[in-house]
């Protein structure tokens, strides 16, 4: 280390190589070595702005029990599927094919959201279907004021939410970085749910392959930047709810898969990355909808109903079998799952009742 | 040769001394302060209310709807069910068996657009009784109340006839006429020197013959429209015809079809264009049966805002809602005319159908 008369100075590349609290405890042993610590302090504050320091359990669960609620949809019975709501901190996904309801959902949750509680929802929407005149409707539906009244409450509400036009995944991810800093800087906004209908169409175009023939923005980034750039705003959404304590809802539509059964579009890497997963079909010709969860934290392992314990130990009888059977694959597991998960959002009151009891 | 006199972060300590100077040109200065004011404008928002810029209230946007128009199908049945007709923002799917009408609606849309609107229609469609009451409460516009604007129409199959189109155009002339006549008996009369060449002169006619050209056509609409401010509604008839053969690829055939509808969502709301996209059906075999639904399946379902399906009846016509996040599945009865395009049921049985 070179030492002058007047400052005590270390190389950067001595800074970066060897250990920050070496250099602390050599620089007290200094006595005019002022500008160092200040640069060390500096460095250090840094570093700590850009990661999260290190959390333990006890912390996670008070944030969790204290700054992540539970957001209401509106719809009694999703709640009940859901044991409360969408909850704050959580990505969740609507996946169903084409016109299953997933955009009424979503302006659904937006409405009972900027209803129920303060703070804004932002809403972005990829293909034109974010409808002012439903939202006033569904508003309309769920307040029960008289009619001088609920006018204000309907511009009360409307003001609160935000909608805002993507059309590919650039915008989205400067918007997306946009809403950080503008959450980070300023204290007072508060955004409690963000949607992005759907995320899926931002994101087929990229996807997959590279070729001379491809589309101008694959031809750019190559071939894995479009997985990338899912994954990256997978991560980003995340972060935000988790930071800010807000709720990230998106929506996915679905392609064929094996055998004329339809799968969730996105493929593989994405499957893992919402923490709850909700796939909504609907009866052909019908107008109700169904919902089931395909993915939850921890919603399938606990005993919510007696139909779901009784699930989990026909599935280990199975495993027991199929060690001297034939393999039993996923498909029809999730089937047999299924089947018993859809009377979970048809239960009525009094079933409630019993299982209070 | 520039000077920079000093570059500061965001939190207002130097990184580049005054001592630097930079050898650049001014075009490159120019395009370096442009990119950095590009980046720093999240501070520059401090003061906004919004806590994204570009973003829109919900309340905002239901007074901007409501002042949109909307292109009326001539049918009042059908406009019912529509919520006034086809909305100027948002891209509409039009599906159904061949012969049923599609091309029809294609070439109403076109015309139609510049010349007539909604109360206007009303007003000569109705019965005698509900004309003259709307003469009296409607409020005279201060031209014939159309949107005025141009169409553009992509034609892939080669099924656009000019003879039709004419005949359109003339019947549109003559109802109007008739409207001049009702309406204006009392106040200055305007003379209407419109002729059936001029409504067709206001339609861009592009022929589509191959996937390629497709795509090209649709990456260039976006500058063409920004040259002819004036086109308010885009026909394509039909979309993928070109997209189903001749691809090996259909990985690629997914990619390339998701780009083209995030384009027509994006041209659609950036000039308020109203998109209308003409398609085929196919038969699919689910759930044990065969049943008809649109060409390429359900990667392409989810590319439209609104979809309509129209379909036979027995011996009638119906169009059904499909796909809306704002109006209800519904179905109404349509007829194709000889002098017009499509009429009301009712209506036509007096008149006789093609």
């Amino acid at each position: 280390m070179a030492n002058t008369q007047r400052n005590f100075m270390v190389p950067i590349e001595d800074l970066l190589i060897h250990d920050l609290y070496v250099l602390v405890a050599l620089a007290e042993q200094q006595s005019d070595s002022e500008r160092l610590k200040q640069g060390i302090t500096q460095v250090l504050s840094i570093i700590d702005g850009q990661h999260q320091p290190w959390l333990n359990g006890m912390d996670l669960l008070e944030d969790a029990q204290q700054s992540k609620h539970l957001l209401s949809t509106g719809c009694e019975r999703i709640d009940f599927l859901l044991q409360g709501g969408l909850r704050e901190g959580h990505l969740t996904e609507l996946v169903g094919p084409s016109s299953s309801g997933k955009t009424q959902v979503c302006l659904q949750v937006a409405s009972n959201v900027a209803k129920e509680y303060s703070g804004s929802v932002v809403f972005f929407d990829t293909g034109n279907s974010f409808s002012p005149k439903r939202i006033e409707q569904i508003v309309g539906q769920l307040s029960d004021h008289s009619d001088i009244e609920s006018n204000k409450l309907i511009e009360q509400v409307m003001n609160n939410i935000v909608c805002h036009p993507v059309f590919d995944i650039f915008t989205l991810l400067d918007v997306l970085h946009q809403l950080e800093s503008k959450l980070r800087s300023q204290g007072g906004s508060k955004v409690r749910l963000l949607i992005v209908d759907s995320i899926s169409s931002l994101i087929t175009p990229i996807l997959g392959g590279s070729g001379a023939q491809d589309t101008d923005l694959l031809v750019l980034c190559g071939e894995s930047a479009g997985h990338a750039l899912m994954i990256s705003a997978g991560f980003l959404l995340k972060e935000l709810a988790r930071r800010h304590n807000l709720s990230a809802v998106v929506t996915n539509h679905m392609v064929s898969g094996e055998g004329g059964t339809l799968k969730p579009a996105l493929g593989e890497s994405w499957k893992s990355m919402p923490h709850v997963r909700l796939h909504l079909f609907r009866d052909s010709k019908s107008s109700i909808c169904n919902m089931s969860i395909l993915r939850h934290p921890y919603i399938n392992l606990q005993l919510i109903i007696e139909d779901g314990w009784l699930t989990f130990e026909i599935e280990r009888k199975y495993k027991i079998l199929s060690s001297r059977g034939p393999p039993m694959d996923t498909k029809s597991k999730l089937e047999y799952r299924l089947k018993h998960w859809q009377p979970v959002a048809s239960v009525g009151n009094n079933y409630l009742e019993q299982y209070a009891n | 040769s520039f000077m920079i006199v000093g570059v500061v972060d965001k939190g207002h300590k130097a990184v580049l001394k005054p001592e630097d100077k930079l050898k650049i040109s001014e075009n490159e200065a120019l395009e370096i302060l442009k990119a950095a004011s590009h980046g720093c404008r999240l501070d520059s928002f401090e003061g906004s209310h919004a806590i994204v810029n570009g973003a829109q209230t919900a309340w905002e946007m239901l007074h901007d709807e409501a002042m949109l128009t909307r292109i009326t199908t001539s049918c009042t049945d059908l406009d019912n069910i529509l919520g006034g007709g086809i909305s100027c923002k948002e891209v509409t799917e039009i599906g159904g068996v061949p012969g049923i009408g599609k091309t029809q609606f294609g070439y109403l849309f076109a015309i139609l657009d510049f010349c007539i609107n909604l109360e206007l229609l009303l007003l000569l469609r109705g019965n005698r009784n509900y004309r003259i009451q709307l003469a009296v409460n409607v409020q005279i516009p201060a031209d014939y109340g159309g949107l005025g604007g141009k169409a553009i129409y992509i034609d892939t199959e080669g099924s656009f006839m000019v003879e039709r189109a004419m005949q359109i155009a003339e019947a549109c002339i003559k109802d109007m006429l008739e409207y001049d006549g009702l309406l204006r008996k009392d106040s200055q009369t305007r003379h209407l020197k419109m002729q059936p060449k001029e409504l067709l002169g206001n339609i861009f006619y592009f022929r589509i013959c191959s996937y390629t050209e497709q795509i090209a056509m649709i990456n260039f609409l976006e500058k063409f429209v920004s040259e002819h401010k004036d086109v308010k509604v885009v026909i394509i008839d039909s979309i993928t015809l070109h997209f189903r053969q001749d691809f090996d690829d259909m990985a690629l055939r997914t990619r390339v079809l998701s780009g083209m509808a995030l384009k027509l969502m994006k041209l659609a709301k950036t000039f308020s264009l109203a998109v209308v996209l003409l398609n085929q059906v196919t038969t699919k075999y689910s759930e044990g049966s065969f049943h008809l639904s649109l060409a390429l399946g359900d990667s392409w379902s989810h590319a439209c805002t609104n979809r309509v399906i129209l379909y036979w009846n027995g011996n009638e016509r119906y169009a059904y809602i499909d796909k809306s996040p704002s109006l209800r599945s519904a179905s109404a009865p349509y007829s194709v005319l000889y002098n017009f395009a499509v009429l009301c049921n009712h209506a036509s049985r007096k008149l006789g159908e093609i």
